[in-house]
């Protein structure tokens, strides 16, 4: 039988990716991991663009399964927003961070 | 090809036996009383239709497709009619061996065949656009 | 027993009833060939506990569709009723049901994943 369905795994890609940046190291260690898990997480999200694209090249020329594409897609479509409200973010709080006065 | 558009493949093949079944049922109808032109003449042989399934290399599945139409071997029905061209020396004429209630009957099934085939193109179609549907942003 | 990704499986249901669909297509078609035996995929529990397992996608049963390499076992279904003469066991009641199963199924699963893929991205929204 099935175990329970995990909601918070939706996006496998993601998820395990931000939950790997362990934000309780201190000092540069942190900076690298936090960079590393963005890194992984942009290129993901380019991944399945590729992945998404190709796929629908291929739609295009007659020879896709079509819910492949559909989900291929989507997944790109949800890692895309996700990426873009995580720039987002770094960005204002950039930009939060250079106003500081000293 | 995935699996939806098998199917509206193998739909379409048993659309396409069942019609050529209504083409034949409707032939012998239209020939039922159809005589030989000379004295002792054969008249209209009735046709049948034999369907055989073949398994489809592109999709796995089975279509479905005309193997042959042959003739009834069955009697010709005889009937005195003297004043016919076909009429032999002792004024007999040969009629096709074609029952037209059964021929009635293999209609109402070829009809009822071709719209369950349809039914299944209606819902493979459908189901393809439910899945293509889900990519709209709402 | 690990979670399961809602989208995969969703996925997955998704192919089998695709596959079904095919089945049940075939059967239809054939419903007036001599000799044909109804067919039917193996029940989605089954699949399900297969997961462990590799599909084999060339083993003679097997539909198995390009580019997925998803393949479900299909079988001749047994027949109780009265066998007809031209040993045809496809019933079109049987066949025209099982067709509504299956678009049934498949109109919720198109929902599921229409309903958790707008969750996710309302969540990653501002």
């Amino acid at each position: 039988m099935l175990g329970p369905v995990g909601a918070l795994r939706l996006t496998p890609a993601l998820a395990s990716q931000t939950s790997t940046t362990s934000l309780s190291q201190s000092g540069t260690t942190a900076g690298a991991s936090f960079a590393d898990a963005l890194a992984k997480a942009a290129s993901g999200s380019v991944d399945k663009l590729e992945n998404a694209e190709a796929l629908s090249v291929e739609a295009l020329k007659g020879n896709a399964d079509t819910r492949q594409v559909v989900d291929a897609v989507m997944s790109a479509q949800q890692t895309l927003q996700a990426a873009v409200a995580i720039r987002d973010k770094i960005v204002s709080a950039y930009l939060e961070i250079s106003r500081m006065s000293i | 090809m995935d699996a939806l558009t098998a199917s509206l493949r193998i739909a379409a093949s048993g659309l396409g036996a069942q019609s050529e079944r209504l083409r034949v049922v409707s032939e012998n109808l239209a020939n039922a009383q159809s005589t030989g032109n000379f004295p002792g003449a054969d008249p209209y042989r009735r046709k049948t239709v034999t369907f055989v399934s073949e398994l489809d290399r592109i999709s796995g599945g089975s279509l479905v497709d005309v193997s042959a139409i042959d003739r009834d071997p069955s009697a010709f029905r005889l009937e005195f009619e003297p004043g016919n061209i076909a009429a032999d020396e002792n004024g007999y004429v040969k009629l096709p061996n074609v029952n037209v209630l059964i021929e009635m009957a293999d209609m109402t099934e070829a009809n009822r065949s071709y719209e369950a085939n349809l039914q299944v193109i209606r819902q493979a179609r459908d189901l393809i656009s439910m899945t293509i549907d889900l990519m709209r942003t709402s | 027993m690990e979670p399961v990704n809602l989208f995969d499986l969703a996925m997955r249901q998704s192919q089998w009833l695709a596959v079904r669909q095919t089945a049940i297509a075939g059967n239809v078609a054939n419903v007036n060939t001599p000799g044909y035996l109804a067919r039917d995929v193996e029940p989605f529990e089954k699949v399900l506990d297969r997961t462990g397992t590799v599909p084999g996608s060339t083993q003679p049963g097997h539909m198995g569709f390009g580019a997925t390499e998803a393949s479900f076992r299909t079988q001749a279904q047994e027949y109780n009723g009265a066998i007809l003469p031209s040993k045809n066991t496809v019933v079109i009641e049987n066949e025209l049901m099982k067709a509504g199963e299956v678009r049934r199924a498949f109109e919720m699963n198109t929902a599921i994943v229409r309903a958790f893929h707008g969750m996710l991205l309302s969540v990653s929204k501002g």
